[in-house]
């Protein structure tokens, strides 16, 4: 019998560090002796990149779209320590359907059952931004990820698409979907930035899993196309990240999160603002706890 | 909620449809077909196209495709391809290819499901091929957004707006578009458009009829702006483009509801158009006076048979399709033929707006006779309505579809079906409207009856 592959989804805002700290997972896990593949779920395809020194790969859609029948193998391409590099791919922007064009992906991968044959343990997709229509839920729906993570900083959009999320979770909690293993804090540098996440988690019910900083260390090594476990192994960012996905590797059990209203979460993030407003003006008390 | 009650039921929504009887939104492309010379060209996925064709022209009166319809459409096909890149770049080759291989006056390009949910922007395939001439233009057809009723009113104002365009000068006195039925939908519109032509004609009118073979075609949309007003005959298809061409051209428009059947109706339809275009009264009374003299005459012989044979004749009637012909057959057979109404359901699903004036005129429907329509879709209400109904001691004329075979079966009326899906009904130019067209009804109506027991 083959062994039970741990397939993750990694989801959050466009921009907030969704790719960075997915690619750093892929790459900390590898380092730990895992087979991992990552597989990029959005039109832009630029997932992989630095597991790959910064080079763009064919996409299972570019592919698919010049001949009808695809092997999937075709699509992969190894990366930084062996990883498994896939992008989804999808249409020019403002053309076409990507969440079918993800739909279509994924589905290809595991109608040929291309995971079980790789011999995998992880397999970890990077998708796009908010859940924004059915084919971005793909991944969390029946049979696909078992666990979703959500990397989200303090601030007020970047919690709004993680709340979109959960929402997306909740509804196909009944269904045998993913369920949720918590929220990776990107960007947090002030201490006030750990309080709103903190608070965020605890109001929807669900957990932080590591509280990643902003680092120039990052920066630096995503400019020589590269992750921080590949291009700065021994500094302080790559052991939070080799943290955090050890923290993932033994992850079991996830849940369904309590996702906020939109007037709750709006008043939610007005009295944080007044808060805020407080703190800068230098009028706060010691604490928020009436938040 | 309830809709409504009748004959004790209370119609409740059923959220489903049983026995359809109209097309999608798409089905308009058999509006495009019905203009000669035109063809539809359908971006839209495998099997739509082909499905409007069975349900619309070929199980419904056997119309055939013709020029432009049934197996000649070409379609994007659109697949898994084109859903996720969007099949722009597919339809502008078919586009291509079809100015390459089909000689056209007009294309009409009609987008289905797929490409308007995708988000395909038809127009921007189309305007180039505009703006190097070629007779072409696109409409939004996505099933979804209602039935081919809906459709057709989108095609027609898309021709207008794109391929007949802007027009300021002088109009023609006599020159009049015509708005009526529904093509291929309505199982009898071709012969029933040439009819209502040759009547308007008579009374010294220039139709534009549009669609079917007394249409110029494209030319003859070409003048369209040059119509001194549009004529919509039929309970409510056509308001929206009269209104459309009201703003667009400056046109007055006349809405006459009732497609008229028989001398009765057909002269005071003639004189209420005359009338509203001002024509000459000598001319209109002496083509009426021609016409009812040739009516009367073979009328009078019908008179023997019906006078004769009341014992074997129904009493009743129920009817049932689309507005236009549940109103217009209602109103024949209640005046001239003296039948008994006894149930009306109307399943075209008219826009919300027109069904008071819809029930109005069935509350009118002669000086003594007041009755109340129904508005339902589902073929199980339609069944459940007949069956409600007390038709009295003899067998009563059901006018309908194939569906209501199988309900009117039951308590042994007879089916004379009006409307689609007409399938056991060969019709290649019969009409059942004006003068003439009535005679055919009737026969039609009799041979049904005192066949029962042949």
């Amino acid at each position: 019998m083959s062994k039970k592959i741990k397939q993750i989804a990694i989801y959050g805002k466009g921009g907030i560090g969704k790719s960075t700290t997915t690619s750093n997972i892929s790459a900390a896990l590898s380092t730990l002796g895992y087979k991992v593949m990552q597989f990029g779920c959005d039109p832009k395809s630029d997932s992989t990149n630095t597991l790959r020194n910064g080079q763009y790969i064919p996409t299972v859609l570019d592919t698919i779209r010049d001949k009808a029948n695809v092997n999937a193998h075709d699509v992969v391409f190894k990366g930084f320590n062996g990883i498994y590099c896939v992008e989804a791919g999808g249409p020019a922007p403002g053309v076409g359907c990507a969440g079918r064009g993800i739909t279509t992906a994924v589905q290809l991968f595991k109608q040929q059952h291309v995971f079980e044959e790789l011999d995998l343990d992880f397999v970890i997709f990077d998708v796009l931004g908010d859940v924004v229509c059915g084919g971005f839920a793909v991944p969390i729906r029946e049979g696909i990820a078992e666990h979703v993570f959500t990397v989200s900083s303090s601030d007020f959009m970047a919690v709004y698409a993680a709340n979109n999320l959960f929402a997306g979770i909740k509804k196909y909690s009944n269904n045998g979907g993913a369920l949720l293993g918590g929220v990776i804090a990107n960007s947090i540098n002030k201490p006030y930035a750990k309080d709103i996440i903190d608070d965020f988690v605890k109001q929807t019910k669900t957990q932080v899993v590591e509280y990643v900083p902003r680092s120039v260390t990052v920066t630096q090594s995503e400019l020589q196309g590269k992750t921080t476990i590949e291009a700065a192994p021994d500094s302080a960012q790559a052991k939070i990240y080799l943290n955090l996905a050890k923290k993932i590797a033994a992850h079991e059990s996830s849940k369904t999160p309590e996702p906020l209203s939109v007037g709750q979460l709006r008043d939610w993030a007005a009295q944080w603002a007044d808060h805020l407003l407080a703190l800068e003006t230098g009028t706060i008390e010691s604490s928020h706890s009436n938040i | 909620m309830s809709l409504k009650k009748i004959n004790g039921l209370e119609i409740t929504p059923t959220h489903s449809i049983n026995q359809v009887r109209y097309g999608c939104t798409l089905g308009a492309m058999y509006s495009a077909a019905a203009i000669p010379g035109a063809i539809p060209i359908a971006h839209c996925g495998p099997g739509c196209a082909d499905k409007q064709f069975m349900a619309l022209a070929f199980y419904n009166g056997f119309q055939g495709g013709g020029y432009g319809g049934g197996a000649v459409p070409p379609s994007v096909n659109a697949g898994e391809k084109e859903v996720v890149f969007g099949g722009n770049e597919r339809l502008e080759e078919l586009i291509k290819a079809t100015l390459k291989i089909m000689r056209g006056d007009l294309y009409v390009v009609l987008t289905g499901c797929i490409g308007e949910l995708v988000g395909d922007d038809v127009g921007s395939v189309v305007s180039p091929f505009q703006q190097r001439g070629v007779p072409i233009c696109y409409a939004e057809t996505g099933g979804f957004k209602g039935n081919n009723f809906t459709g057709h009113e989108l095609v027609t104002r898309a021709i207008i707006d794109q391929f007949v365009k802007d027009y300021d000068g002088k109009k023609e006195e006599t020159l009049v578009n015509v708005w009526s039925e529904l093509p291929f939908q309505n199982t009898f519109w071709r012969g029933d458009l040439a009819e209502i032509k040759r009547i308007l004609e008579g009374i010294g009118f220039k139709v534009n009829i549009l669609f079917g073979f007394g249409s110029k075609g494209a030319d003859e949309w070409k003048t369209i702006p040059k119509a001194k007003f549009n004529l919509v005959i039929s309970p409510w298809l056509g308001l929206e483009t009269a209104k459309h061409l009201s703003e667009k051209y400056s046109q007055p428009f006349l809405h006459y509801p009732v497609i008229p059947i028989g001398a009765k109706e057909t002269s005071k339809f003639l004189r209420t158009v005359a009338d509203f275009a001002g024509l000459k009264k000598e001319t209109v009374e002496e083509f009426i006076r021609q016409e009812e003299k040739e009516y009367y005459y073979y009328l009078e012989h019908f008179s023997d048979f019906y006078a004769e044979y009341w014992w074997g004749l129904p009493a009743r009637y129920g009817i049932v399709g689309d507005s236009a012909y549940v109103l217009a057959v209602s109103k024949f057979v209640v005046n001239q033929l003296g039948l008994i109404p006894a149930s009306h359901i109307i399943t075209d699903n008219p826009p919300e707006q027109y069904r008071e004036g819809i029930e109005k005129e069935f509350r009118s429907l002669s000086h003594d006779v007041s009755e109340e329509v129904i508005f339902v879709e589902d073929g199980y209400w339609v069944k459940k309505i007949l069956e409600n109904t007390d038709f009295g001691h003899k067998p009563p004329i059901i006018f309908g579809t194939t569906w209501e075979r199988d309900t009117v079966k039951k308590f042994g009326g007879q089916v004379v079906e009006i409307g689609f899906p007409a399938s056991y009904e060969v019709v290649i130019n019969r009409s059942y409207v004006g003068y003439r067209g009535a005679f055919a009804l009737l026969e039609k109506i009799f041979t049904a009856a005192i066949s029962a027991s042949a």
